[in-house]
């Protein structure tokens, strides 16, 4: 009796395992967006699975737009290549600060509105989270190239909210770079084309203090050189602020 | 506060030794404690990650007729360098009361398990990968009669500092069916069944997207069983095993909803001198960890189960440098052979002491996996690929044949000679880095000066046109007995970077203390424990070792 008792359990557990092919996912509508989300990708061209995320930013930016979902592709820590004379290589030494600076552990990893470490399987369902709460600023940018041979960068701010006080950093971004990358399947793609990469912080590593009160405009001016070695074509500035709660808004915006 | 905690233990640590035995009573325990003072070193890429780094452990166990009890103390605020992030911390994450009656024995607290050769369970200890997946909570043991075994078992797994939230339990029987029929003893067989059960409930709050639109519906239990038949009869010896897993979506395993199973033969003989041994496995899709969480589950923390590596874990350290991790998520095919052999002493092949050769062959291939069109059906991605029970994949992810011979050549000179030829996919087993293939050569020489004093000499080299190329490995090692042992070694590339891993120890044994004093510098790589593998960065500084059994 007691063995049929503990064959019945055994059943019984094994049965509750199950889930119908059809209910394997869960569908769930897109959300209203509130605001746009930085997600701050920590990739590097050595690091196989770093393609599997940048997958993942597409399929959102894909859903969300790409002022909603402000992606940036930060190239560093140790699956970072900073390039030698036959390969281009994308990493920079701002982009290994930050790497550090926020302790990571692997790559891909992101922060989404720097609420710590997601891993790029987590990345949907923070962005989501994100994008469906309310900010307590407004922010927008604008950029042009002058004949000077620099950016020329105007952010506006404005609390909605009180008064906020935190960092507002700009940052200059290039899409459509063509570059090697390791693929996860192990092979080394040569022509991989890396968008959304960090090329400069235009304002300092860590950006610059700033207060924003409710109802009041605020706009700050930027000049950058423009590095030979960018495309001019597809460079785009973000701009966010942050404290010590996060990323209370971004903002991305495409040189004209 | 911590502090004065830390001031109570060690205060009760040493009043347990100094109070040592109350009649019936036995006290136990040891202390472990390895320090690094890390420099920065430019040449191997090392960082100073801090002035003072330590792995620090005590263990105390306290025995009785009836009643076992024990606790370890760990300190590891500043551990060594490349354990992962959360293994920093301290505490007292092990204590445990055993209590025995008759034939039921009942644990409770932290315990460490097995079932099987692990295929769906096996918690353990492995300092140097930083591993401890011990369960909190309860075990029953009963042998209700003579040769059968039930052990029934739950509680949460840990990881690091804290407990996942998922419950782990389980049932394990084990029958000696020649100790239930005697006839089967007179007759020199020994025949062995076992069954086994594990389930892990989570109620995961975890939310993973294969879409925008879609996220994965994790299974709330996750139930594997495990069978196992084991004949010996005088020198023969098999095992057979096979085990199953239910539908378990996780990171290692792209979220697919298919069943996972190992199914494994072993077969050896062993009789004067000569020892076969034969293994053959199969597993896929058996990652099987105790959350659904990424952060947690990433890494070598949370694992439930372990399969071993059917591969030589090798001691010598150029045989070690492209080490192999098992394939738990992508599967694999093993195979594994092992010939040894003593040549008798005054034969015309054993010389005058004797010879022993050995041959181990070792071979993991990829399965069959034919992934699915998930184009525009995002149900396809929880299907994940097909698969071919008796096909192979195409790619080998390790080889290795090693030959060893020992033979003692004089009264006082004993000298071992091995050859290993190696294919390593780091490709595989690292992420990129493609096919190594290397052939190694390592003689390893032991002179006895007198009767105290012993000196051993090791000469390595790997050759290979890949990866970083060529590597020359070279240790002196003094012995002098009871209490002293000098080593100093280096281990050099030749092919490419051109540096010099260079060390030197001083160990010393004083009764129940061991102490060990060192300068040096060790490469990056993988430091591998039974398929188990941890990345660690390139140290260099001083080094001291101490060890206290008591």
């Amino acid at each position: 009796m007691r063995y049929i008792t503990i064959c019945l359990l055994v059943l019984l557990l094994n049965a509750c395992d199950h889930i119908d092919r059809e209910d394997r996912l869960i569908y769930e509508k897109p959300v209203t967006t509130k605001r746009a989300v930085l997600l701050e990708d920590f990739t590097g061209q050595r690091c196989v699975n770093c393609p599997k995320g940048t997958e993942i930013i597409e399929q959102l930016v894909a859903e969300y737009g790409d002022t909603a979902v402000v992606a940036v592709g930060i190239h560093g820590g140790p699956l970072g290549f900073s390039g030698n004379d036959i390969t281009l290589g994308l990493a920079t030494e701002t982009g290994d600060e930050y790497y550090y600076h926020w302790n990571l552990e692997y790559q891909p990893v992101g922060l989404v509105n720097r609420h710590g470490a997601v891993n790029y399987p987590e990345w949907a369902a923070a962005v989501k989270e994100e994008l469906s709460k309310p900010a307590s600023i407004t922010l927008s940018a604008k950029v042009s190239a002058g004949t000077d041979n620099a950016l020329h960068i105007n952010i506006t701010t404005m609390a909605t909210d009180g008064t906020c006080n935190g960092k507002l950093q700009v940052w200059v971004l290039e899409d459509g770079i063509t570059a090697l990358q390791l693929m996860p399947d192990g092979t080394t793609n040569a022509d991989y084309v890396h968008n959304h990469v960090f090329r400069q912080a235009v304002n300092g590593i860590w950006g610059e203090n700033i207060t924003i009160k409710e109802g009041e405009t605020n706009t700050k001016e930027y000049t950058q050189a423009i590095d030979p070695v960018w495309n001019v074509k597809n460079l785009s500035i973000v701009a966010f602020v942050y404290n010590d709660s996060g990323v209370l808004q971004a903002t991305k915006v495409h040189l004209q | 506060m911590k502090g004065l905690l830390l001031y109570i233990l060690a205060t009760c640590c040493c009043l347990a030794v100094s109070a040592q035995t109350e009649q019936g009573i036995t006290l136990s325990g040891s202390v472990q404690s390895d320090m690094l003072l890390p420099q920065t070193d430019e040449k191997t890429g090392a960082e100073k990650t801090g002035d003072f780094l330590t792995n620090t452990y005590a263990d105390l166990l306290l025995q009785s007729k009836y009643v076992d009890a024990g606790a370890r103390l760990e300190y590891l605020e500043h551990p060594l360098p490349g354990f992962e992030n959360d293994f920093a911390g301290w505490g007292v994450p092990n204590f445990w009361v055993k209590g025995r009656m008759g034939k039921v024995e009942l644990t409770a607290g932290t315990f460490y398990e097995q079932f099987g050769s692990g295929f769906i369970l096996r918690t353990y200890e492995e300092r140097s990968l930083g591993i401890d997946n011990s369960l909190l909570g309860g075990r029953l043991v009963v042998e209700p009669v003579q040769g059968i075994t039930l052990k029934i078992l739950s509680g949460k797994q840990r990881r690091y500092w804290n407990w996942n939230k998922s419950l782990i339990s389980g049932a394990d029987t084990e029958v000696d069916i020649d100790q239930l029929f005697p006839t089967l003893q007179e007759h020199n067989l020994h025949f062995m069944t076992g069954f086994s059960w594990v389930n892990k409930y989570e109620d995961s709050d975890e939310k993973v997207y294969v879409t925008p639109a879609y996220r994965v519906n994790f299974p709330k239990y996750v139930n594997a069983w495990d069978v196992r038949i084991s004949l010996n009869s005088g020198p023969w010896s098999i095992l057979a095993e096979y085990a199953q897993k239910s539908a378990d979506p996780s990171f290692a395993n792209n979220y697919i909803f298919r069943k996972g199973s190992a199914a494994m033969l072993s077969g050896s003989y062993s009789l004067k001198g000569l020892s076969v041994l034969l293994q053959v496995k199969r597993s896929e899709n058996m990652s099987f960890k105790s959350t659904n969480n990424v952060s947690k589950a990433i890494g070598i923390s949370s694992a439930i189960n372990h399969l071993p590596a059917f591969t030589q874990d090798q001691t010598y350290t150029l045989a070690a440098l492209y080490p192999y991790a098992t394939q738990l998520a992508d599967g694999e095919w093993a195979y594994q052979a092992e010939l040894g052999y003593n040549f008798k002493r005054k034969t015309a092949l054993g010389g005058k002491y004797g010879m022993n050769i050995k041959v181990n062959y070792s071979y993991v291939r990829a399965i069959d996996r034919q992934f699915y069109d998930t184009t525009n059906d995002p149900l396809a991605i929880t299907d994940g690929y097909s698969s071919s029970f008796f096909k192979w994949g195409d790619d080998t992810y390790y080889q290795d044949l090693d030959i060893t011979v020992t033979r003692k050549l004089s009264k006082a000179f004993k000298l071992s000679l091995m050859y290993m030829n190696q294919r390593y996919n780091k490709t595989v087993i690292e992420g990129e880095g493609g096919i190594i293939h290397s052939d190694i050569f390592i003689a390893d020489g032991k002179y006895q000066l007198s009767p105290k004093t012993t000196l051993r000499g090791e000469v390595q080299y790997l050759t290979t046109k890949d990866d970083q190329g060529d590597w020359a490995y070279g240790l002196l090692e003094l012995s002098l007995v009871p209490h002293w042992m000098i080593t100093v070694s280096d281990m050099y590339n030749v092919g490419e970077t051109h540096i010099h891993y260079y060390q030197g120890l001083v160990t010393c044994n004083f009764g129940q203390h061991r102490l060990q004093a060192g300068y040096g510098r060790t490469r990056a790589g993988y430091n591998c424990s039974g398929g188990v593998c941890r990345w660690i960065p390139a140290t260099t500084g001083f080094t001291v070792s101490y060890n206290y059994n008591f």
